[in-house]
């Protein structure tokens, strides 16, 4: 239905949009249209519904503040795969059928297969967990992130195996660029702290098993083992070495931060001896408590991974949208920066459009953190460990962007 | 020497399941004519039946799998009859491409099926046990002991048996054995049903030692197609021979080489195997 009512509402806008234009700043009936690219089949399907459901909940506060200047905001969904080549052909299809200025929720793959398509269309692309290195240098102009980069999390699992007194640590990384590039980085921070490395095994996934590759770690018998690797890997990884003889503690990344492990692997291999790492929100700042009302509310559960992230993405494009020049993606890139920083502090899409309507300049501090952008379109990261209790993951430290200086 | 035998053993182990997941498509590719890309997904409807089934409806895990296996053998047989049958005479090229497409519709049917994530059967965590060092797992012993059983009892059932005889005839030469009185379409059924109940049990064991998504069982085909082509277009034994030497070598290699290459492994011997003999382990020649 509510397709229905906004095609018939696209329909008009050519003809409203001259109108809308000369009367901006007072209510019009065009709308403007947000596309959300994200996995929602796939490997990285259940994020790609708390992307989703993030955006969802921010467009829906947008537009019951009264929408944007150009309108309320009008989401077209697309899933994936997690697939660059599929993601290409629904962006494409988003900018030019569906007329989106920005588009967000791609996975890194698919973002950095969709930075030229962005800045050759002038259209925003912006992503809550696209933590690849590759975007430190493609990113900046039309391609930002509300998530810091992957070598952060590195930074932040090696703050925590040195932290946590380990002697000797095993290393086992998916052969992938995520994976490796922020564990290179832990790797790092552990030989500085001179913390023996007993193994670093690069393992591709999607075996069937993974015995070969745990021979030697196990063989070593580690105080720990940092897995940076996918669901699928890691869950036989943890029940091989379990099954192995592996009574060390665990250190995952961000992909196994799901309850859903616990089921797969067995909770009682887990429970007091396995920790989580991952891009956080600060739970302490008001802006994520408001948030993690607002989803109590409107879901009845906690927020999941990255929908901190995801909500602030679609507010920033949403205030970009409220005090740029024209309604387009150009528009939307000329200010975001502006947008995130300097200005009167706003936390919500309301108060920024009162400060805007006012006259003032705003700095949007997101329920994800502060949110302010670097050269290139990367904001500065905070994580969180978790340990795994009783069947769950329980916050056990926080690390704040100023752990990391 | 004892971590050198441990590579060994999960070398063994490895290349048992890889004899079960490749059995049936050689014996595709040795009766039908052709390379059926689409055995691999076989694996994940048996897999994901028997995960249904036991972590679904709470079935022990024998049943579990008897009736995966099962189901694999029909949605294989069935796939033979209306995919590949009607289009038998356009040759094997075409064949192998339309396999390519059965693969893609039985992982979309999955995909639409199953869901996003992983699933794992409801079995408790492998038992290890020691020898001389060298650990195995039950599951791993269990994997060994159904690729002996499955092994033995097909070349049994293919020397003893009335239709085994006529599935060999029809695999050395096809004319002959239709002019000779076997029954073609019949010997045909026998062999989607044999060579896809094959593949369930492949997939009963990929289920019960890893964890499943919708990918993981076609991420197998290119190790298969590694072991079939080593294999050449021989007997059966070749076939045993050919999985036990991709799978060793490829968890041997991890003894000296970084674990990223082991899958390059698997082709490696296969292009040194076939500059060495060309027409594989085998030593037949296609036909």
């Amino acid at each position: 239905m509510k397709n229905k009512a906004s095609l018939k509402v696209n329909l008009l806008k050519s003809t409203v949009l001259a109108g809308a234009m000369a009367l901006a700043g007072t209510a019009t009936q065009a709308d403007v249209t947000v596309g959300v690219l994200v996995p929602l089949t796939g490997e990285l399907g259940e994020f790609g519904k708390i992307v989703a459901n993030g955006v969802e909940l921010a467009v829906a506060e947008v537009n019951a503040a009264g929408g944007t200047k150009c309108g309320p905001i009008r989401t077209v969904i697309a899933d994936t795969g997690g697939n660059p080549e599929v993601g290409i052909r629904a962006a494409t299809k988003m900018i030019e059928s569906d007329g989106a200025v920005a588009i967000l929720g791609p996975t890194s793959g698919v973002m950095v297969a969709l930075v030229d398509l962005a800045k050759r269309t002038k259209t925003v692309i912006m992503s809550p967990y696209a933590g690849t290195i590759t975007l430190n240098d493609l990113g900046g102009d039309y391609v930002y992130r509300t998530v810091s980069s992957d070598l952060g999390d590195g930074a932040a699992s090696g703050l925590w195996l040195t932290d946590r007194g380990y002697k000797r640590v095993a290393f086992l990384v998916q052969n992938e660029e995520s994976t490796i590039s922020p564990a290179q980085v832990a790797r790092d921070t552990l030989e500085a702290a001179g913390i023996e490395l007993t193994d670093y095994v690069i393992y591709n996934p999607g075996q069937p098993s993974y015995q070969a590759e745990l021979i030697s770690v196990l063989s070593h018998e580690p105080d720990a083992i940092y897995l940076a690797g996918g669901q699928e890997s890691g869950v036989t990884v943890i029940k091989e070495a379990t099954a192995g003889g592996f009574e060390g503690e665990w250190l995952f990344t961000a992909d196994l931060a799901v309850p859903e492990i616990f089921d797969a692997a067995g909770a009682e291999n887990l429970n007091g001896r396995a920790y989580v790492e991952f891009a956080d929100s600060d739970s302490s700042l008001p802006e994520y408590q408001a948030f993690e009302a607002l989803v109590q509310e409107k879901d009845g559960k906690a927020p999941g991974p990255f929908e901190a992230n995801s909500f602030d993405m679609a507010n920033l494009i949403a205030l970009s949208l409220e005090s740029a020049d024209s309604c387009t993606g150009e528009g939307i890139n000329d200010v975001i920066r502006g947008v995130a920083e300097g200005g009167e502090k706003v936390s919500t899409f309301a108060d920024g459009k009162a400060a805007i309507a006012a006259g003032k300049d705003v700095d949007y501090e997101g329920a994800s953190g502060p949110l302010t952008f670097d050269a290139s379109g990367t904001v500065a990261g905070s994580y969180s460990i978790q340990e795994a209790k009783d069947g769950a993951w329980v916050n056990v430290k926080f690390y704040p962007a100023s752990a990391f200086e | 020497m004892t971590l050198f035998a441990q590579y060994v053993t999960t070398g063994i182990v490895t290349g048992c399941f890889l004899i079960l997941a490749t059995i049936g498509f050689s014996l595709t590719r040795r009766v039908e004519g052709f390379l059926n890309i689409a055995h691999a997904e076989l694996l994940s409807v048996s897999a994901f039946t028997t995960w249904g089934l036991n972590a679904g409806a709470g079935w022990p895990l024998l049943p579990a799998a008897l009736v995966g296996i099962i189901v694999t053998a029909v949605v294989g047989l069935l796939i033979g009859r209306i995919v590949y049958d009607p289009i038998r005479g356009h040759g094997p090229a075409v064949l192998l491409i339309t396999s390519v497409g059965a693969a893609y519709v039985i992982h979309g049917a999955m995909d639409a099926i199953i869901g996003t994530g992983i699933r794992t059967l409801d079995i408790p965590l492998a038992t290890t046990y020691k020898f001389h060092g060298v650990r195995i797992t039950d599951y791993q012993m269990i994997v060994v002991g159904l690729a002996a059983v499955a092994t033995l009892s097909l070349a049994l059932f293919l020397t003893k048996t009335k239709i085994g005889l006529a599935i060999r005839a029809m695999s050395a030469n096809p004319s002959l054995a239709a002019s000779r009185g076997i029954d073609v379409k019949q010997t045909s059924r026998a062999t989607w049903l044999l060579s896809s109940g094959l593949a369930g049990l492949a997939g009963v064991m990929l289920a019960m030692v890893a964890t499943l998504s919708t990918d993981i069982a076609f991420n197998q085909i290119l190790q298969i197609l590694a072991v079939a082509i080593l294999a050449g277009l021989g007997s059966l034994y070749s076939v045993i021979a050919a999985g036990l030497i991709v799978g060793i070598a490829m968890d041997v290699s991890v003894y000296w080489i970084p674990a990223g290459y082991r899958p390059l492994i698997a082709f490696a011997v296969v292009i040194i195997a076939l500059l060495v003999r060309p027409e594989g382990l085998s030593g037949k020649k296609a036909r």
